[in-house]
């Protein structure tokens, strides 16, 4: 019925294809892009974390996500507005 | 399987048939960032491939699978969360210190937190002390990690809410000291669990709120991260 084999490697998959992505992936030349990239593996090490049973590891890593992703954008969108090349 | 020998009897099969493939994912993962970061020109690009080396760390903590993956879990998040944070601005002010020796003054200023709308809305002058503390006085409820952290999204809320009419400056100095003090709280309720096991619950309750205020004003990073643009201004 429930078989964490499938979450497990699911989730490995996704990490690896993801961070692949993040690294060789199309578009990647913009920041944003890059940075959008990095949620694939993020939902990757979310399934692992299921598979573990790690709840509050899972919760706070969401929120941290989400945290990095708003530093990140934010840092794109001052740099690019104070013009440096990117 | 002849690393049973290592393995406690308490740690399940299924996590110690993933251990193996876990710790190969991470490898895989970790190489692949620190590669590509190697490769890259770009200081923004290396600082987004962190991340990536970031989940292959969190992917070996997490293959070993039992209640000590998860409290090591909590701190190398917060770990790369100042890290991120800390080399963000690191590459701002270096662009800001550059174009201002490009020109001969300081460089164009923009935003703290830059977004797309106008944040002047009739709701962010009423609703963010009401918000704020009904989820400080929740997360003082719950105490300890959780706690701290729904604590700490009220008062991120507030200070957020209320940059458009400027945040005293001066008070991130006693939020910072006040999170020391809440450090040292804890440490000492760590020390009576070891020196006076009587006493457990006072020790508890010291840990409990030491890490609860600790955790709640971690925002006073994002204050103090903020404090040079408002002396500025």
């Amino acid at each position: 019925m429930f078989d964490p084999y499938i979450w497990f490697y699911t989730g490995v998959a996704l990490v690896i294809l993801g961070s692949l992505g993040t690294v060789f992936g199309p578009g990647v030349k913009d920041p944003i892009v890059r940075t959008l990239n990095t949620e694939i593996p993020a939902v990757g090490v979310s399934l692992i974390f299921l598979t573990y049973n790690h709840t509050i590891a899972i919760l706070t890593y969401i929120a941290a996500t989400a945290i990095i992703t708003l530093i990140l954008l934010r840092a794109i969108v001052r740099l690019e507005e104070m013009g440096a090349e990117l | 399987m002849s690393a049973s020998v290592l393995v406690p009897s308490v740690v399940s099969p299924v996590v110690v048939s993933l251990y193996v493939p876990a710790i190969f994912t991470g490898i895989i993962v970790g190489l692949i960032g620190l590669l590509a970061i190697s490769y890259q020109k770009n200081d923004l690009s290396a600082l987004i491939l962190t991340d990536i080396v970031g989940i292959g760390m969190l992917i070996l903590v997490a293959a070993v699978g039992t209640d000590l993956a998860e409290s090591l879990i909590l701190p190398g998040l917060v770990v790369e969360l100042a890290e991120i944070m800390a080399i963000s601005e690191i590459l701002m002010s270096r662009e800001m210190r550059k174009q201002g020796e490009k020109m001969g003054e300081p460089g164009k200023k923009v935003d703290l937190i830059p977004l797309p709308m106008s944040l002047d809305m009739e709701i962010l002058t009423t609703a963010p002390a009401f918000m704020a503390i009904i989820l400080i006085a929740y997360g003082a409820f719950l105490s300890g990690f959780t706690g701290g952290a729904i604590a700490g999204g009220g008062i991120l809320f507030y200070v957020i809410s209320k940059k458009i009419r400027g945040v005293p400056s001066g008070m991130w100095e006693g939020v910072a000291g006040v999170s020391g003090v809440a450090w040292c709280l804890w440490l000492v309720g760590f020390i009576i669990f070891f020196a006076f096991p009587d006493l457990w619950l006072l020790a508890l309750f010291l840990a409990a709120f030491g890490i609860f205020i600790k955790v709640a004003f971690k925002a006073g990073l994002v204050g103090v991260m903020g404090r040079e643009e408002f002396k500025k201004e």
